[in-house]
């Protein structure tokens, strides 16, 4: 079988070509593994290119040290095994000091133990719980928020102004029972009244079999602790079944996506919290720069994760600068800690004990039908850190929320 | 927890009967394509994501959700039926291993080529107006939409049945599957029989992936579960009955909907517990055949 | 219908294994130099792990689909012994074998005897069910998605101190039990069990029929895979530092198979050739293109079609023609 002989040649030629590809740079390398396949792709794929439009600012703006900077990105197919292996290969083969990403905060975990046992800087694009407890271990810096504070925002806002009686649905994982503990803290200090709570598996599609509980204790605020698919099939149901008309649906995090996704199912009775949303160039003129940008190479505006990853890239190659360094890690360290900058929002930076962004959440409303093309959100109230990030002393101790007993766990 | 009370059992047991009856259609397909070429068809949740996709694009062009329907199960059977054509039917002199291993190759294709043409965001599809909202029975709620699952099912089973039991075409394909030499000797094409049989089971799947798209968003990995959920009803209700299809289907929509009620984090894991249960007292399914596992 | 067809036993026994086995150890020996540290240890890993697998699919004749339940509970037990229990490196493989081969009992009891595509959804079934396991209701265990994690640092004691968090090390460590593995399952297929399994393969009704006790030579066949798929999984484990739940995901399972039918499933050390290439492809392929898994299907649907015998055994037939042509 002459084929046979020119498929092994075939594969063998490949192979030569492809480990030709890899050419070594010399100036500042950030290095950066989100699961650019799987469920979470697009958001996965905003973080690169915030990234990637902040690399290209800083090279028009002189690279740094003199020479350009660069963006490697790899693939972590949301696991993170290969997240590690990626890192590992960047770390020892490449001699990069400095990574970034993931999308997941479980796997960011995971990625900041191992960048804490071996000295490298990590940049976390996502909602990540590292600098609370025994965690926080000094290497890791994070422009995503620690997941309680978009809970305390939007459970504060409801409290105030949607009613008082509420609803859980979580899924059953980290980031789930982190937004519970949130809303039951809040809740104990505002007034609130929980009427209960329900642990959906990560990955749920059909939420049409917890309807009948919810519409039985009716509740003025339902809850959904939820996101991706998860949340789209949620909202989608409960609004097929009139739901939204009846009470309130508030979710603690949300995304541009979710809402086009839901389409007019996401309406005036949908709340939800951002850590940024694009509309925010209305009044903080600085971000058009950033939005233009973004929608000239790419067409759709950017969303929070793109932000997330443009902040974090930023403030990273602008410390290099600073430091006069590219890989002392211990000095970009110390320059990172209390930098503070004025980039798609208000002012924010990195808390030195902690090393958590100084966040702002957005508190956000959705258009139903009434939406125009990406315009999906109708931004109500912007909520400043200091009502929602706790001190570096309850960090440190993940108090308040890492005690709470949730129910059933 | 709260009080169980009548009205919350009813509906339970309504969105069960919905669900339960995506999973007939699911397994029905399934069953069929296993009854006729003996393919256990891995691929069989990607062309319920196909169906999810086609009924968006179609509902896109001519804005009528009916019309959107029937063009999405007859596009995605035609797929099938070139598929089966081009890459299956080479197969079936092999090892019966070798066509389900094709489907699996199938399976991690196409999502991709669905993720170039399409993007990753999910895509909406709009519920027919008139089937919005439900109808009040008393207390107990009943989703207009959900109602419409389950008639459409009916009508299917027993249009289905009829075309088996009553039609020329249907009788052929019935002695196909009992001996498909004899039918051959008799002067049949079989090889364009099982063509046609394959697109039946697949229209079935994306009928299944249509009907589900304006409850969920259309995602390219949304088969994947699907199709091992499928291997679990068919397992419960015997491989190769289309009998037990539907009593496996419609029992699983009960559990997951009862499961979910009472113990939620159990709720993906109960299904496979049930299918450990029936594999024990009763090894070879519900309605399974002796001898053909 | 075309039969599998039947690879005849090598002559070209060296020492105690074939001369491909040493062949292949050699070459795993100075792989760390030539790729990826990392990219090597998983080669290592998942080799053993399609090893065992085709112990099951290429010499007994029986399809699994399911084989990350057996990769995973491997990775857990592991896990869960050093975490919790505290036991040293040696014993975490040694509870991870026993532990799976427990498991790969249970299923054997239930599900051996069926036939060919029924025990293959069946297996998958059970997968699935593990990984939900491990997902939900037992996360207060297994660590749910996050993973099993706070797993201490890793040093071997004995027989001489080596810290297993250093790349190299963690290689050549992972080397010593996967080659002592290896060698293990090739004296496994070829002894007289070993030749049993390959009656059933080709002809399980003749076999039977010689008074053979098929099914019990199936179900220890499926135990020693699955025992050995767990070693692969400890060993995965003790590589991250901490225990995934995607070993347990059914793309591993799928994975395993596309590699093992690349390298070739009638050969011995197909499947580690097939692992080394798939992997080394697929980890270069993604830095270009985000749909890699368009490329992967693709390939292994061409697989399928014309080169069922994989890449090894293809070349292997090639050989012989040459050999008898001469």
């Amino acid at each position: 079988m002459k084929r046979s002989y020119w498929f092994v040649v075939l594969l063998s030629l490949s192979i030569l070509v492809f480990s030709m590809g890899t050419a070594m740079a010399e100036g500042a390398r950030l290095g950066i593994v989100v699961p650019l396949t799987g469920p979470y792709g697009t958001y996965a794929e905003e973080m690169k290119r915030g990234a990637e439009i902040a690399a290209a600012e800083i090279n028009a703006t002189g690279g740094v040290l003199g020479k350009p900077v660069e963006i490697i990105t790899r693939d972590s197919e949301l696991n993170a095994g290969i997240a590690l292996r990626r890192f590992k290969e960047m770390v020892q083969q490449d001699g990069i000091k400095t990574i970034g990403g993931t999308l997941s905060g479980g796997i960011s975990t995971v990625v900041n133990e191992w960048a804490c046992k071996n000295k490298v800087l990590y940049m976390t694009f996502c909602h990540t719980s590292f600098p609370l407890g025994k965690e926080n271990c000094g290497y890791s810096f994070t422009t995503g928020i620690i997941p309680y504070m978009s809970g305390v925002a939007v459970a504060k806002y409801s409290f105030e102004n949607l009613g008082k009686s509420w609803m859980n649905i979580s899924a059953d994982y980290r980031w789930g029972h982190d937004q519970l503990a949130a809303w039951m803290v809040t809740s104990d200090k505002m007034g609130g009244k929980f009427l209960g709570n329900i642990y959906t598996p990560l990955g749920t599609r059909d939420f049409s079999a917890y309807i009948p509980q919810i519409l039985a204790k009716k509740p003025d605020i339902l809850v959904l602790s939820l996101f991706g698919t998860d949340l789209t099939s949620a909202i989608k149901q409960f609004a097929e079944m009139g739901l939204s008309k009846r009470l309130k649906i508030v979710c603690p995090k949300t995304a541009m996506a979710i809402a086009k996704e839901c389409g007019a199912a996401y309406d005036e009775n949908v709340y939800g919290a951002v850590t940024w949303y694009w509309t925010a160039q209305d009044y903080y003129p600085k971000a058009r720069k950033f939005v233009d940008a973004y929608m000239k190479k790419y067409t759709t505006p950017p969303d929070a994760d793109a932000d997330s990853g443009y902040v974090a890239t930023m403030a990273l190659f602008e410390a290099m600068r600073k430091a006069g360094t590219v890989d002392d890690v211990d000095k970009l360290i110390e320059t990172l800690e209390g930098q503070v900058w004025q980039y798609n929002k208000g002012p924010e930076g990195f808390r030195p004990c902690d090393h958590a962004r100084t966040s702002s959440v957005f508190v956000v409303q959705g258009k139903g039908a009434k939406a125009e093309g990406w315009d999906v959100f109708k931004v109500i109230s912007e909520v400043p850190y200091w009502q929602t990030l706790e001190s570096c002393e309850n960090n440190a101790k993940d108090y308040p929320y890492g005690q709470v007993k949730l129910p059933g766990k | 927890m709260f009080d169980l009370s009548w009205e919350i059992v009813a509906m339970q047991m309504i969105f069960g009967l919905a669900l339960g009856c995506v999973y007939v259609l699911m397994a029905g397909g399934l069953s069929i394509i296993f009854g006729l070429l003996d393919v256990v068809n891995f691929a069989h949740g990607t062309f319920y994501m196909l169906g999810a996709y086609a009924i968006f694009v179609a509902v896109s062009l001519c804005g009528n959700f009916w019309l959107g329907l029937v063009s999405a199960v007859v596009i995605v059977a035609l797929i099938g039926g070139v598929i089966e054509w081009l890459l299956l039917k080479p197969l079936y002199k092999r090892d019966p291993l070798y066509p389900l291993l094709l489907t699996f190759g199938v399976s991690i294709c196409i999502p991709d080529i669905i993720k170039i043409c399409f993007g990753l965001i999910g895509k909406v599809v709009p519920y027919p107006s008139g089937l919005m909202g439900a109808f009040m029975w008393g207390p107990v709620m009943i989703p207009k939409y959900r109602l419409f699952i389950i008639v459409l099912t009916l009508v299917v089973l027993i249009t289905l049945w009829l075309f088996l039991n009553k039609s020329n075409l249907g009788m052929i394909i019935r002695a196909s599957t009992r001996d498909s030499m004899m039918t051959q000797v008799l002067g049949i094409n079989v090889s364009r029989i099982w063509t046609v049989g394959f697109m039946i089971g697949i229209g079935l799947a994306a009928l299944a992936g249509a009907v589900a798209a304006p409850m969920v968003a259309s995602i390219p990995d949304m088969g994947v579960e699907m199709t091992i959920e499928c291997f679990v009803v068919v397992v419960i209700g015997g491989l190769g009955s289309l009998g037990g299809a539907i009593i496996g289907g419609l029992l699983i929509g009960q559990v997951i909907s009862f499961v979910a009620l009472f113990a939620p984090s159990w709720s993906n894991v109960a299904i496979f517990m049930v299918m450990a249960i029936i594999l024990i007292i009763r090894p070879r399914g519900l309605f399974g055949e002796e001898g053909r596992l | 219908m075309e039969k599998l067809t039947d690879i005849k036993r090598e002559k070209g026994k060296v020492g105690f294994v074939d001369k491909s086995v040493w062949i292949t150890l050699l070459i795993l020996l100075v792989l760390p130099f030539l790729i990826s540290k990392p990219l090597a240890t998983e080669i290592l890993i998942y080799g053993l792990f399609a090893l065992a697998f085709n112990l099951l699919l290429g010499h007994t004749g029986v399809l699994s689909f399911g084989h990350a339940a057996y990769f995973g509970v491997g990775a857990y037990a592991g896990g869960m012994a050093l975490r919790y229990f505290h036991v040293s490196v040696w014993t975490s493989l040694v509870v991870a074998m026993v532990v799976t081969a427990l498991v790969a009992a249970g299923i054997g009891a239930l599900a051996i005897k069926k036939k060919g595509v029924y025990f293959a959804m069946i297996s998958l079934a059970f997968a699935q069910m593990f990984y939900f396991m491990a997902l939900s209701p037992f996360r207060k265990w297994t660590g749910g998605e996050d993973g099993l994690k706070f797993i201490p640092i890793l040093k071997l004691e004995f027989p001489f101190p080596v810290d297993l968090t250093s790349a190299l090390p963690l290689y050549y460590f992972t080397f010593f039990v996967v080659g002592l593995a290896i060698i293990a399952l090739w004296r496994i297929l070829d002894s007289p069990f070993g030749r049993v399994l390959k009656a059933i393969r080709e002809n399980e009704v003749r076999t039977r029929a010689t008074g053979y006790n098929v099914n019990r030579a199936k179900f220890l066949s499926l135990v020693i895979s699955g025992s050995f798929s767990g070693l692969a999984g400890a060993l995965f484990t003790i590589y991250l530092g901490y225990g995934s739940l995607m070993t347990l995901f059914w793309m591993t399972s799928g994975s395993i198979l596309m590699m093992t039918l690349l390298g070739g499933m009638h050969t011995f050390i197909g499947p580690v050739v097939g692992v080394g290439v798939f992997m080394y492809l697929q980890n270069t392929i993604s830095v270009y293109t985000d749909r890699w898994q368009l490329f992967v299907g693709a390939l292994f649907v061409a697989l399928v079609l014309f080169f069922p015998d994989g890449l090894v055994g293809t070349i292997k037939m090639k050989y012989r023609e040459r050999k008898s042509r001469a």
